[in-house]
């Protein structure tokens, strides 16, 4: 009866440190230094990018998000509307980044796709844990809305770095969880 | 009531004017600090919320005639152009402002004229940053000496309170020379290390951190003035340094009163005279050593004794070889080889001054006593002995073989004694100083390890009872060294030539018990002068 007692004991810490299964809720996020350091990287990234020309070109169109943040408009809308839109955003320059690590580049270049796929990746986190609404794929077609076409790396990148200081830098920055008093 | 009606909109403006005068100024700033740093065609900045871009024109121009678009994820957007007259440079400035200026975008500006393009540029807005430079700047001293505390407010702009950096800029007031500092985020600052009771001007500036926005720095803000706390000695502390320091002083000078003469004596040690042990030889009988011996011939042996042992321990000579060699020549031949030369040297000496020295009747008898001591060797004479030997030999020095210079050495040697008996004063130290030389030259041969400071006089000593040895060797003892401190350097030194008091006594003690008569000479004198 002991040996069963304590086996179970050790099952159940066993278990609770593995955890399987969803995690317990994040805690909130709201320092925008966080967020700086990635965008730190992203603008070294882009000035990586803009120093290669001949090496980083290539040829083929990226979808990519709009960037624009019109505070008019920006202060008018919802977090959900500004939620939805972010991570969208996200979504697309996720993919067209992601489509540079197939293709064979130079180990810069690779260096700082690999670097963008996992910030985007921990940014996601972030907007998790200040409880920013998940991604939900449109139903119907409307990539169109948002997105916006460029022909090389830099403007890539260019645009990469612009999203996050702009949207995704003010959505956390207004983020309801984060203005309720903890400072 | 018309008049009131008409005062209060005279009033309003009156403010009105004042609210975009300020504005105005503040543009107008702007755009006359842009205009001589920034070097593009077209010098653009946000303030606020709007992007202005501006151009200087040179001819006398219209604004109708030029055509101002910008241009942004696919879209064209025109602008209406004004101009602006700087006061201050006498210059005409065309500008535009965005409504709606899109930031996180890129921006193509284009200004043409008469429909050919003049200027373009792209950039984006959220990079252009020029804000207005903080506001509430007060100045305060803090509690503590040579500092200030320095608060202020961020400019009026949204969504970038959390990255500003500034710059706080200080000097003292009529001097050019300041020092800045950097300090993020944060609107207060304490300044450090300045000066006490001293003005201080300070200016702050501000500019966006370069993460998310990007820009100019603001124009300074007005000087604001500050004093710094003058430097005050805190009372408490002065009382209580100085009721410690009396308590100090208090102690000291107890202590010092209370230990007065052994203070004094240890700071200021006094020089040794002999007049202790001879009195009444410098008092009445003023340095005249003979006539004092004669005084006091009688009393003299009753404290010789005592006297002799509370002599420093010194070098005793020893007795010259001369006195051994003529009786003692076949009781060598026991002694070491090393002081065969010595013999031969004494012998030599003794043969060219065979008027010098008297046989002591008790060199005999000395050498038995110390044979039988090195048959059965004390601990302490067994590491004498030898040296005795080697001291009993050698009375001369390094003289190898030239009797005459003997003859000088040993003159030399007697040269001491003879002042001393001679003059009038006190034995001057002096003895001891032709002694030391002559010991030197002993030493550095280093086969004679004695020196003969043991003097006689050859014609000047009229040889008397114990006396003389006595005096002999309280001779040595007062020309060679008074101080305590030599006598354990001679302990410690020289182990194998050294000898202590305890020897010379043993030898002197002997004697006594066995004949009336006490050697004069150094036949008890065990030297050791070395050093």
């Amino acid at each position: 009866m002991f040996h069963g007692s304590g086996l179970f004991a050790v099952l159940l810490m066993v278990l609770e440190w593995t955890r399987p299964g969803l995690s317990s809720p994040l805690r909130p996020i709201c320092d925008l230094r966080v967020l700086d350091h990635f965008i730190k990287e992203a603008w070294d990234a882009e000035a990586a990018m803009r120093a290669c020309k001949d090496a980083c070109s290539i040829a083929t169109n990226f979808t990519v998000p709009l960037t624009r943040v019109d505070f008019d408009v920006w202060e008018a809308m919802n977090i959900e509307e500004k939620a939805q839109e972010v991570q969208s955003g996200l979504h697309v320059l996720n993919e067209a980044i992601g489509s540079l690590q197939a293709s064979n580049q130079t180990d810069v270049l690779q260096s700082h796709v690999d670097a963008s796929i996992s910030n985007i990746a921990s940014i996601r986190q972030v907007l998790r844990s200040v409880s920013i609404p998940e991604y939900v794929p449109p139903a119907s077609g409307g990539e169109d809305e948002e997105t916006q076409k460029v022909s090389s790396i830099s403007e890539l990148f260019q645009v990469h770095s612009n999203f996050l200081r702009g949207k995704v830098r003010h959505l956390l920055a207004s983020a309801p969880v984060c203005k309720q008093g903890v400072s | 009531m018309a008049k009131m009606r008409s005062d209060r909109l005279k009033i309003v403006f009156v403010l009105c004017l004042a609210f975009v005068s300020i504005g105005g100024q503040h543009f107008e700033s702007k755009v006359a600090q842009l205009l001589r740093d920034e070097s593009e065609d077209i010098k653009c900045f946000v303030e606020v919320k709007d992007l202005t871009c501006f151009w200087e024109e040179e001819r006398n121009s219209l604004p109708d005639q030029y055509t101002f678009t910008y241009s942004y994820e696919n879209k064209i957007k025109d602008c209406v152009v004004s101009s602006l007259s700087l006061l201050a440079s006498n210059k005409t400035v065309f500008f535009c402002k965005l409504p709606k200026t899109p930031f996180f975008t890129t921006l193509d500006v284009k200004v043409s004229r008469d429909r050919r393009m003049l200027y373009s540029r792209s950039l984006n807005a959220e990079n252009f940053m020029f804000l207005d430079p903080p506001r509430n700047l007060t100045v305060l001293s803090s509690g503590k000496e040579g500092q200030l505390n320095v608060s202020w407010l961020p400019p009026l702009l949204k969504y970038m309170d959390d990255s500003m950096i500034y710059e706080v800029r200080y000097a003292e007031e009529g001097s050019n020379m300041g020092k800045v500092e950097v300090i993020k985020v944060s609107t207060m600052l304490v300044l450090l290390g300045l000066q006490s009771d001293t003005r201080y001007k300070v200016w702050v500036r501000v500019k966006p951190d370069g993460v998310a926005y990007k820009g100019y720095w603001s124009a300074w803000t007005e000087p604001v003035l500050g004093v710094t706390q003058p430097s005050e000695l805190d009372p408490l502390i002065m009382l209580l340094v100085l009721f410690i320091g009396l308590i100090l002083c208090l102690l000291s000078m107890t202590v010092i009163l209370s230990h007065q003469k052994f203070l004094l004596k240890k700071l200021w040690p006094d020089i040794p005279t002999p007049e202790r042990k001879f009195p009444g030889l410098f008092t009445v009988y003023k340095g005249d050593f003979k006539e004092w011996m004669s005084q006091n011939n009688s009393s003299m042996w009753g404290r010789s004794v005592h006297v002799f042992t509370e002599e420093l321990p010194s070098p005793l000579e020893v007795l010259s070889e001369v006195s051994l060699s003529s009786h003692g020549t076949s009781q060598r031949e026991e002694r070491k080889p090393v002081e065969e030369d010595e013999e031969k040297e004494s012998e030599r000496s003794d043969s060219g001054l065979p008027d010098r020295w008297r046989e002591p009747p008790q060199a005999h008898w000395l050498m038995e006593q110390l044979r039988t001591l090195q048959e059965n060797p004390q601990p302490l004479s067994q590491s004498l002995l030898p040296q005795s030997h080697d001291t009993y030999v050698t009375l001369n020095q390094n003289s190898q073989g030239d009797g005459v210079r003997e003859v000088d050495d040993v003159f030399e040697e007697t040269l001491p004694l003879q002042t001393l008996f001679t003059t009038a004063g006190t034995p001057s130290l002096n003895t001891s100083h032709s002694d030391l030389g002559s010991l030197q030259q002993s030493s550095g041969s280093g086969r004679l390890s004695s020196q003969s400071s043991f003097e006689y006089p050859n014609h000047t000593w009229p040889p008397k009872g114990p006396g003389y040895a006595y005096m002999a060797v309280a001779d040595s003892g007062v020309s060679m060294d008074y101080s305590p401190m030599s006598s354990s350097r001679i302990v410690e030194l020289g182990r194998h030539r050294m000898y202590t008091n305890d020897y010379k006594n043993e030898i002197f003690l002997h004697k006594w018990p066995l004949s009336g008569e006490h050697t004069k000479s150094g036949s008890d004198f065990c030297m050791g002068p070395i050093w």
